[in-house]
C-alpha cells in the first residue's frame, strides 16, 4: 500500500492568488481520523480538501489523530480530541476548524465548521446489520447511545453543519436531530479522468471490504457470458476470500483483480471500462459514481446502496436494481448488447458529474 | 530483515515547519527506501497556557498505536515531547527534544517558567512524567550529543546519539566564495539571529550578512536592523525554497550560526556539504559536535565582538574559507541514514527477542 504524497508547506505547488486578491487568507485546519496504513475516500477528502483550500490562498493544514474503529477505543480517541485546544497555534490565532468525520469534531475551537463524511456508522445506521461490531448487549446499547448524544452535543458547538450527501444529511437528522444540507465535492482524481474506448470489461472499484459488497459483482459473473470481464481495483481484508469466490465462481478466468491502483493508472481503467458496478450497502457519498460518471461511464448500483442513488437515475446515467447477482447481470448484459446505450448512459453521467465543483463548497465553508 | 510496520510518532505544531517535520519525514522516507512499511502519526501540541502540556501528553496516552487497519504495529519511534506517553510494547526513542523551557531553557530568558512555586512544581511532575514514560521505551536513542547529555542530566537515562544526513545532502555543491556570511534559521528568539546583527556593527571586511527563514521575530528584527543602521549590510529574505537555498549555499563565504543550546541544527551539516566553514559560538549546543575552532570553523564567545573578529578573518582571506569548508565536507560526509535505521529497528528487535525468550 503507498503512502499519499506528503503535503508540502504553506502549499508552494499552486500559486495563492484569489484569496489575497479579496483579502480574505484564513488559517484553516482540517481535521481528520486517520486509521494508519489505510487510504479510503475520507483520507482523500480531507487531503483535497486541504489541497483546494491552499489553491484559494488559505493557510490551510491538516490535523490527523490515528482512528482505530474498534468499540473499546471510540471513547478514549473522543476524548483525546477533546484533549486537543485548536484555537491557536505558536501563538496566533487558527480561524476556522473544519470536522470532518467522527471524532474530529470533539477538538476545541471557538469556530467549529463540521462538514460530516459520516458518524461512526456501526453505532448509527449500521448497528442491527452484519456490519456493525455492536451487539444487542446493554453495555454495547449504552455506549451506542453515549456516543450519539456526546456527537449531537459536539456537533451543536460547530457555527455551521454540513454534509457530504444527501444520505449523510439524512442519517444526520435521523439520529441526531440535527439538519444539514448537502455539499457534493468532485472526486480526487477528477481532472485525470477521460473517455476512452467502451471495451470488454465492466470495472469494480472499491475497498474490499464487507460493506463494499463485491461478491455480488463476482456472482453475477457467471451470469455474464465471455468475452465480458471483471476488472477489480482494491485492497481489503477480504481479497483472500473475493479471489476464492471468483476461482469457484465458473468465470474465474474472465475476473483479474489488480491490487491498489492510484491516480492515471486508475483513470486509465476508467477509461475503457464498459459500465462501472458500484453496489456498496448505504454509501455516505461515494466517490466511485461520479469517478465513472467522469469517464463517461454508466453505473450500475443497487436500490439499498445509498449516496450512489443521489446520481444514478435508473435508464439515464445507469441501472438501479435489486442488490443481488441477478439484477446486476441483466443490467451488465443489457449494456454488453448494446454499447451506444452504454456510451449514450454514461454520457448523460459525465454532464451530471461535470456541474460539481469546489468554488461553492469551499464559499460555504469559510465564508 | 523482517519488512516491518513502522509509526513515528510527531508532535505537530500547526502551520509551523521546522527541523523537526522535515527530520520526521525523512526517517519516514529512509525506513520505506529499506523496504519497511513507515507512516507518520502526527497529534497537535500546544505549549501554552502550561496546563496545556499535560492535555497534549494524556491524548497521546489515549490513543492506541499498537494496531493499525487490522494488523499488529511492529514498532513506534517516539521522536520529541510529548510522543514518548504513547503506549506501546516496542516504543524506541529516537529523542529530538524534550519540552525545553522545562528543562535546560529553564532560567534563560527563553523560558516561561519562573521561579515560582506553581512552576517549579509544575517543572518537577512533567520532568518525572517524562521520565516514566522515557523509561517504557526499549531503546534511547537521540538525535544528538547534546540531546544524550541532556537525558542523562535531568532523567538519568543513558542513550546513544544517531546522526542523521539533512534533507538536502546531495543536492547541496560548493560554489566561490562569495561577499556574503549566510544565516538559515527560524526566525526565533532562541536563535539569537540579534547576536549575528551585532556583530556586523564591527565587520571590518566589505562582507555582507544575507538571513534566510521566516518565524515570529522577524518583524521585531527587521526593526531592529533599521534601529542599527544596518540596512545595506544586512539582507532577510524570509522564507526560501531550496533551490534557492542550496544557491544560498553554494555562494556564500561562510555560514553564521550562533544559536543558544541547538539540539542539532542541519546547518551545519549542510554548510560543510557545502563545503563551507561554520563560525558558531561556544554555547550553541549541537553545532559544537562538528565545528571544530580554526578546523572546520570557528567557536566563539557568544559576543559580537567575538563573531565578527571570526568574519573578518575569512573575509581576509578566501583561501582560508575553502580549505576549513572542505574539511567540514570531510566530517559531514560520514552520517548516512542506513546506520540509523539499523540501530533504530535492531532495537525493537532486541526487544522482541528478549521479550520471546522470557
Amino acid at each position: 500500500m503507498r503512502n499519499l504524497p506528503p503535503l508540502e508547506a504553506g502549499g508552494s505547488e499552486v500559486s495563492p492568488t484569489r484569496a489575497q486578491e479579496s483579502g480574505v487568507r484564513r488559517r484553516i485546519l482540517v481535521a481528520e481520523a486517520r486509521v494508519p496504513f489505510a487510504r479510503d475516500g475520507a483520507e482523500l477528502h480531507a487531503h483535497a480538501l486541504v489541497a483546494e483550500l491552499r489553491r484559494r490562498g488559505h493557510d490551510a493544514e491538516s490535523v490527523a489523530l490515528p482512528f482505530h474503529a474498534h468499540k473499546s477505543e471510540l471513547l478514549d480517541q473522543a476524548c483525546a480530541w477533546r484533549m486537543l485546544d485548536l484555537s491557536s497555534s505558536n501563538g496566533r490565532p487558527i480561524d476556522l476548524l473544519i470536522a470532518t468525520r467522527f471524532p474530529t469534531w470533539f477538538a476545541r475551537h471557538p469556530r467549529k465548521v463540521a462538514w460530516v463524511v459520516h458518524q461512526h456508522r456501526p453505532a448509527y445506521e449500521l448497528f442491527g446489520t452484519e456490519y456493525s461490531d455492536f451487539t444487542g448487549s446493554g453495555d454495547d446499547g449504552r455506549l451506542r447511545q453515549q456516543i450519539i448524544d456526546l456527537d449531537s452535543r459536539m456537533l451543536g458547538e460547530c457555527a455551521r453543519i454540513v454534509t457530504n450527501a444527501q444520505n449523510t444529511a439524512n442519517r444526520l437528522k435521523r439520529f441526531n436531530g440535527i439538519a444539514a444540507r448537502p455539499l457534493y465535492h468532485p472526486p480526487p482524481i477528477a481532472e485525470r479522468l477521460r473517455e476512452g474506448a467502451y471495451g470488454d470489461y465492466v470495472l469494480v472499484v472499491a475497498r474490499l471490504e464487507p460493506l463494499k459488497r463485491v461478491e455480488l459483482v463476482i456472482r453475477a459473473m457467471a451470469h455474464v457470458p465471455a468475452p465480458l470481464r471483471l476488472i477489480v481495483v482494491g485492497e481489503g481484508s477480504r481479497r483472500a476470500a473475493l479471489e476464492r469466490e471468483a476461482a469457484q465462481s465458473g468465470a474465474g478466468d474472465r475476473i483479474e483483480f489488480t491490487g491498489a491502483v492510484w491516480g492515471d493508472a486508475v483513470a486509465e481503467l476508467y477509461a475503457d471500462a464498459l459500465a462501472v458496478v458500484y453496489a456498496p450497502f448505504d454509501e455516505d457519498y461515494g466517490y466511485v459514481t461520479l469517478e465513472a460518471f467522469l469517464a463517461a461511464k454508466p453505473v450500475i448500483t443497487a436500490t439499498d446502496s445509498g449516496g450512489p442513488l443521489e446520481f444514478v437515475v435508473d435508464g439515464t446515467t445507469g441501472f438501479v436494481g435489486d442488490p443481488d447477482a441477478g439484477a446486476i447481470a441483466v443490467a451488465i448484459n443489457r449494456l454488453a448488447a448494446d454499447r451506444s446505450l452504454a456510451e449514450r448512459l454514461g454520457r448523460a453521467g459525465r454532464s451530471v458529474a461535470q456541474r460539481i465543483g469546489w468554488d461553492g463548497v469551499i464559499e460555504e465553508l469559510v465564508g | 530483515m523482517r519488512s516491518l510496520r513502522v509509526l513515528i510518532l510527531e508532535a505537530q505544531v500547526p502551520f509551523v515547519h521546522g527541523g523537526a517535520e522535515i527530520l520526521v519525514r525523512e526517517l519516514t522516507s529512509a525506513l520505506i527506501a529499506r523496504g519497511h512499511d513507515a507512516q507518520v502519526v502526527s497529534v497537535p501540541f500546544r505549549d501554552y497556557p502550561k496546563d496545556e502540556l499535560f492535555a497534549g501528553a494524556e491524548a497521546w496516552r489515549l490513543l492506541d498505536v499498537t494496531k493499525a487497519a487490522g494488523h499488529d504495529v511492529d514498532l513506534v519511534i517516539a521522536t520529541k515531547f510529548p510522543t514518548y506517553f504513547a503506549r506501546h510494547p516496542r516504543k524506541v526513542l529516537w529523542l529530538v527534544h524534550q519540552h525545553r523551557a522545562a528543562y535546560e531553557l529553564c532560567g534563560t530568558r527563553f523560558s516561561d517558567f519562573a521561579h515560582s512555586e506553581r512552576d517549579v512544581a509544575l517543572r518537577r511532575r512533567l520532568i518525572e512524567t517524562d521520565t516514566r514514560m522515557l523509561r517504557e521505551c526499549v531503546g534511547h536513542f537521540t538525535i544528538a550529543k547534546t540531546v544524550s547529555d541532556r537525558l542523562l542530566k535531568y532523567n538519568t537515562i543513558e542513550s546513544e546519539a544517531l546522526y542523521n544526513p539533512p534533507k538536502l545532502a546531495g543536492r547541496l555543491r560548493s560554489g566561490p566564495y562569495g561577499d556574503y556570511l549566510l544565516t538559515v534559521t527560524r526566525l526565533e528568539h532562541v536563535k539569537r539571529v540579534d547576536l549575528a546583527i551585532d556583530a556586523f556593527e564591527k565587520v571590518a571586511s566589505p562582507v555582507r550578512l544575507v538571513i534566510a527563514g521566516d518565524g515570529s521575530a522577524r518583524q521585531a528584527l527587521s526593526e531592529y536592523i533599521d534601529r542599527r543602521g544596518l540596512r545595506d549590510r544586512v539582507t532577510m529574505l524570509g522564507r526560501v525554497d531550496d533551490n534557492q537555498l542550496i544557491e544560498l549555499y553554494s555562494k556564500c563565504l561562510a555560514v553564521l550560526f550562533a544559536p543558544y543550546q541547538e539540539d542539532y541544527g542541519y546547518v551545519t551539516l549542510e554548510s560543510f556539504l557545502s563545503r563551507k566553514p561554520v563560525i558558531t559560538a561556544l554555547d550553541s549546543g549541537g553545532t559544537l559536535e562538528f565545528v571544530t575552532d580554526g578546523v572546520t570553523g570557528y567557536v566563539c564567545d557568544p559576543t559580537p565582538d567575538a563573531l565578527s573578529a571570526a568574519i573578518d578573518r575569512l573575509g581576509a582571506d578566501r583561501a582560508l574559507a575553502a580549505e576549513l569548508g572542505s574539511r567540514g565536507y570531510e566530517v559531514a560526509q560520514d552520517i548516512s541514514w542506513d546506520h540509523v535505521v539499523e540501530r533504530l529497528v535492531g532495537a525493537s528487535q532486541a526487544a522482541e527477542t528478549v521479550g520471546a525468550s522470557a
